[in-house]
């Protein structure tokens, strides 16, 4: 039991390598571009024996179509069920067998694949990443164990984690058609869609060198890595259609209240926001002064209001989500079912009185001692170092971004931040409302937010029926 | 001229003179003594302006006043013959000669002798570590224990200018009874809710500020406190530490506020979770006796119940330098810690050793069930069988063998059971820290309409063949490399190193032996594991538990 759940959400934002008492300085990194177009970037990092890679495809979730949903997520599953010589146990043996971690993930915007190895075996992790990448099995038997395997894995999660679903009823709510709206991971429907030859037709148009970054950090000879990566990828062919770029989405109409019905549950968890804004925003650090002082550490408003002095909350939160194109910014907390509205309207009036100028200089002061007494240790192995360089390099985001990050959060002030809380924090009329909880209970106390759609938690998929 | 005179008469420019003397030493006194002790940049204009305000008020003083032998008189209402104004006169020429020659030597020290300046404490005596129990442990790595009994332990680590700071308290589930089940780890928040000298909330207040963030967790058997912070604000957690320990304050509305926290803590892990319930049911099962049946969160009826004469005779109790372990890793030098924890953390009086938990689990005789039914669509299947402590020798090849069963994808209890019959969507299992027996844990989620008696026939049989046959050199070695690589990769952070040098000291007795783990994983035969296997996966020794979902009315099927 601990004391609270702690929120990485904001903290993922920042960028940091070798720090110093008021900021981080990145390590020098080797670039280059093989012939194929793979984008590669090596750090060396000698203090322990250990090398950290990560790997992007660019694509990801977002590129889904239309009601296979989960298509590049159960593909990004499928690259750990064998590849090359080695079918799924082989392959897991290998890595296995010399306490290595290897594994893909698909987001919305990229396939990821991470990986830690002992030094020694930097050859193995290479050479195991191409074939996963250029040689993946796809074994049909695989596929629908795995199709079977993630389709239990949402009817788990509504079981027994229903707060962990509630963004990705959200995101359908606030993002409707939009690829933004697309679950990452499939629901139930979307996944007994998908056919095995969809995730070999994905392999071969949506996966080539073209799309790829690979991200090496740790204990290793530059000159002899870039040797083993060329030999090993400058010969891959580009994937047969170009990447999709994704249009940027509309905010909704605020004032809409989607209600997921989960009988007997003893506790409501509740989402409120809308769209916010896109990686690379120019006042990110004001952005992020604002959002810890908001919701992103213990002392924020909002966990002082609503778990501090009123003891309605174990934790309540405000969580930005920043891809390629504006993604949200939201309220996230959860209370117990007969406290429902009392706690959500406590929390739109801390985001009432938040956007009516409610930072003033000694909070921004110590926002600001925090975000940047916390952003080094993000920055201490090489398997971060390695997901840093990569968040830059996909991102288009040159090392300045790290840098010069300590300066620009030292000369955030409350003009500045105000400016950026009044662009990005939604107000009261322009809030979206996902509640998952005990409808028979709420149903009629949620009205006063708004017009509610109400879907059963069993629907086999996160839009509701009439939105799609 | 006849004023010049009157003013010479009574002193007025004399006493203009050793005023202002006098003022530019109190002057340079306040800059330095601003300087030495870092206090704000004004305190120095403020005692200039004083002063400039203090003079005219002197000059008018030094007029209108005299003194007399029978003490201060207005100077006209004093007899010219009898005035005295001479001898005062000449007692402030000496004043002024003294003023000037203190004045004189302070700016030439000054100059010259800038540490002459201020007085330095005396250096407190060197600091005496204790030595270390293996040749292993790095020579940077120190440990003390203060008189009142408080264990630390040092290691520096100057990568990045961060530290991480951990205080385990030997407080936990365990030391509960029916009626308070809950209280440590309610106690846990109330840690964070005010002492004598700070406001409920101001821990955190002033801990965010100077750049650190915080957490805490409880288990069966600890209450650990966890900062991680910049280098910068070691004085100020160090103090907020230390108050916490010494001056924790119960405030009643406060402690009603935080009830209602926990109680949305437990319907958030327990409640509103299958996983949740049925662990606490499983534990409720498997100890029959000793107080490892209580859940750390508390029952329902206990988070309710308890009052504030439990907190503070729990305080009293268990809160004693004594019964904690400080453990430091980061940007710090072992000497400043010594010096830091002896100023905070060393006022802090012993307190008797917390009574003993007295019960011992007594030997299972057979196999206990144990069923959770409620609507949902997954089964959920628990396993657990009792074992030893942490401290015992069978708890690393325990650790091993975890590893060759459910250790990741090519372990194999999820080869079999996940990849190969699709009995579970997945299977895991642990071994927690503990000071009494403990349960090795196996835990399985199953497929939609799975039938649990099907999957624990299989998890049996293939337990059964590891106690018979035992495991392949290459599961061993795999086994081996594995958690080698973990612990590694745990030693590449300072939060790693932290946690784990506490976790040695505390549950195996000495944070040295840390540092043999990579030849004793290495030191592990496949003879071991059998052997372990033999004496823990027995029928007799096995607690089941079944979360089967249930019609929405909440009746069973």
């Amino acid at each position: 039991m601990s004391r609270w759940l702690r929120c990485g959400g904001w903290l993922a934002l920042l960028l940091a390598g070798t720090a110093t008492a008021q900021g981080v300085t990145l390590p020098p990194a080797e670039r280059f571009t093989l012939e194929n177009g793979t984008d590669v970037v090596l750090v060396e990092q000698h203090e322990v024996p250990l090398v950290g890679l990560r790997a992007m495809l660019a694509g990801g979730a977002s590129a889904d179509p239309d009601g296979k949903e989960g298509l590049a997520s159960l593909f990004a599953g499928l690259l750990e069920k064998g590849a090359g010589d080695r079918d799924a146990a082989a392959f897991a043996e290998a890595v296995g067998a010399v306490g290595g971690r290897l594994s893909a993930d698909a987001g919305r915007e990229a396939i990821t694949i991470s990986g830690e190895f002992l030094a020694r075996d930097a050859g193995l992790a290479i050479d195991l990443l191409a074939d996963m990448l250029r040689r993946p099995r796809l074994d049909a038997e695989e596929f629908a164990k795995l199709r079977e395997r993630r389709r239990s894995f949402i009817l788990a999660a509504k079981d027994s984690d229903p707060g962990d679903l509630v963004p990705l009823y959200a995101n359908a709510f606030v993002f409707g058609d939009h690829p933004y709206g697309n679950p990452v991971s499939g629901s139930e429907a979307s996944l007994a869609a998908i056919a095995h030859a969809d995730v070999r037709r994905y392999h071969a148009n949506a996966v080539g060198g073209d799309r790829l970054l690979i991200v090496l950090a740790g204990d290793f000879d530059p000159a002899e890595m870039r040797a083993r990566l060329t030999a090993a990828f400058a010969d891959w062919r580009p994937a047969a259609e170009p990447a999709a770029a994704v249009s940027p989405p509309q905010a909704p109409a605020g004032g809409r209240v989607l209600l997921v019905d989960k009988p007997g549950a003893t506790q409501t968890y509740f989402w409120i926001g809308n769209v916010g804004v896109a990686r690379g925003y120019p006042g990110q650090a004001d952005l992020d002064i604002a959002n810890t002082l908001f919701g992103g550490r213990f002392t924020s408003l909002l966990n002082t209001e609503l778990r501090v002095k009123s003891g309605l909350t174990y934790g309540a939160r405000s969580v930005l989500v920043q891809p390629r194109q504006p993604g949200t910014v939201a309220i996230s907390s959860f209370t117990r079912t007969d406290a429902t509205t009392e706690a959500i309207d406590m929390a739109l009036d801390v985001l009432g009185r938040f956007r009516d100028g409610g930072v003033d200089a000694a909070m921004i002061d110590s926002a600001r001692s925090y975000v940047l007494g916390q952003f080094p240790t993000d920055f201490e192995t090489a398997a971060q170092l390695a997901a840093q360089f990569a968040q830059l390099a996909f991102f288009g985001l040159d090392d300045a971004t790290v840098n010069e990050y300590a300066d620009a959060v030292g000369s955030v002030d409350a003009g500045s931040a105000a400016r950026v809380i009044d662009a990005v924090y939604p107000s009261r009329e322009e809030l979206v409302f996902v509640l998952l909880g005990d409808a028979a209970s709420i149903r009629e106390s949620v009205e006063k937010y708004g017009a509610v759609t109400e879907m059963p938690i069993t629907a086999p998929q996160f839009r509701p029926p009439e939105e799609r | 001229m006849a004023l010049f005179a009157e003013m010479r008469r009574r002193n007025v420019f004399k006493v203009a003179f050793v005023y202002l003397f006098g003022a530019a030493l109190v002057y340079w006194l306040s800059v330095v003594v601003q300087t030495q002790l870092g206090l704000p940049w004004w305190t120095s204009r403020l005692i200039a302006l004083l002063l400039c305000v203090g003079f005219p008020a002197a000059l008018i003083f030094a007029w209108v006043y005299e003194i007399t032998p029978s003490g201060l008189k207005k100077a006209i209402d004093v007899d010219q013959t009898q005035s005295i104004v001479f001898k005062t006169g000449q007692k402030l020429n000496a004043a002024l000669a003294v003023v000037i020659v203190l004045g004189t030597v302070a700016m030439v020290a000054d100059r010259l002798l800038p540490e002459l300046a201020v007085v330095e404490p005396p250096p407190p005596p060197a600091p005496v570590f204790d030595a270390p129990a293996s040749a292993r442990v790095p020579p940077e790595i120190a440990s003390f224990t203060l008189a009142n009994g408080l264990r630390v332990i040092v290691w520096p680590d100057h990568d990045i200018p961060n530290v991480a700071l951990y205080l385990f308290v030997r407080a936990g589930g365990r030391n509960e009874v029916p009626g308070i089940t809950g209280l440590s780890h309610f106690f846990e928040h109330m840690m964070f809710n005010g002492t004598a000298t700070r406001a409920p909330g101001e821990f955190d207040e002033v801990m965010e500020a100077a750049g650190g963030a915080n957490n805490a967790y409880t288990t069966n058997d600890v209450t650990v406190y966890t900062d991680w912070f910049p280098r910068s604000a070691l004085e100020t957690v160090f103090e907020l530490e230390a108050d916490r320990f010494e001056n924790l304050a119960f405030v009643p509305e406060v402690v009603e506020t935080e009830r209602g926290v926990v109680y949305s803590e437990r319907r958030t892990r327990v409640d509103n979770d299958n996983t949740g319930q049925l662990y606490e049911q499983m534990m409720a099962t498997a100890y029959v006796a000793h107080p490892y049946q209580f859940p750390v969160i508390g029952w329902p009826s206990d988070i309710e119940a308890w009052t504030l004469g439990d907190l503070e005779s729990y305080f009293r109790t268990y809160y004693a330098p004594n019964n904690c372990t400080l453990v430091v890793a980061g940007d710090v030098t072992a000497e400043e810690i010594h010096s830091l924890a002896t100023d905070t953390f060393g006022a802090i009086p012993a307190q008797a050793p917390p009574p003993p938990v007295r019960t011992v689990e007594p030997p299972q005789t057979g196999m206990r069930r144990v069923t959770v039914e409620a609507p949902a669509q997954t089964p959920l299947l628990h396993v657990a069988f009792h074992a030893g402590r942490t401290a015992d020798p069978d708890s690393l090849p325990t650790d091993l063998l975890l590893n060759i069963l459910v250790g990741g994808d090519s372990s194999r209890l999820h080869r079999l059971l996940v990849e190969e019959e699709q009995l579970a969507i997945s299977v895991g299992g642990f071994r927690g820290d503990s000071f009494d027996p403990g349960l090795v844990y196996l835990y399985l989620t199953l497929p939609p309409g799975a039938d649990p008696s099907t999957v624990e026939a299989r998890l049996f049989d293939a337990l059964a063949s590891v106690a018979d046959d035992g495991v392949t050199e290459a599961e061993l070695a795999k086994a081996r490399n594995m958690m080698l690589a973990e612990f590694w990769r745990g030693m590449a952070t300072i939060n790693g190193k932290a946690s784990a040098l506490g976790d040695f000291e505390v549950f195996h007795g000495d944070y040295a032996r840390l540092f043999d783990r990579a030849a004793d994983i290495d030191a592990i035969t496949g003879v071991q594991l059998r052997d372990v296997a033999g004496r823990v996966f027995r029928r007799h020794n096995a607690t089941v538990g079944v979360f089967r979902p249930s019609a929405d009315d909440g009746e069973a099927p």
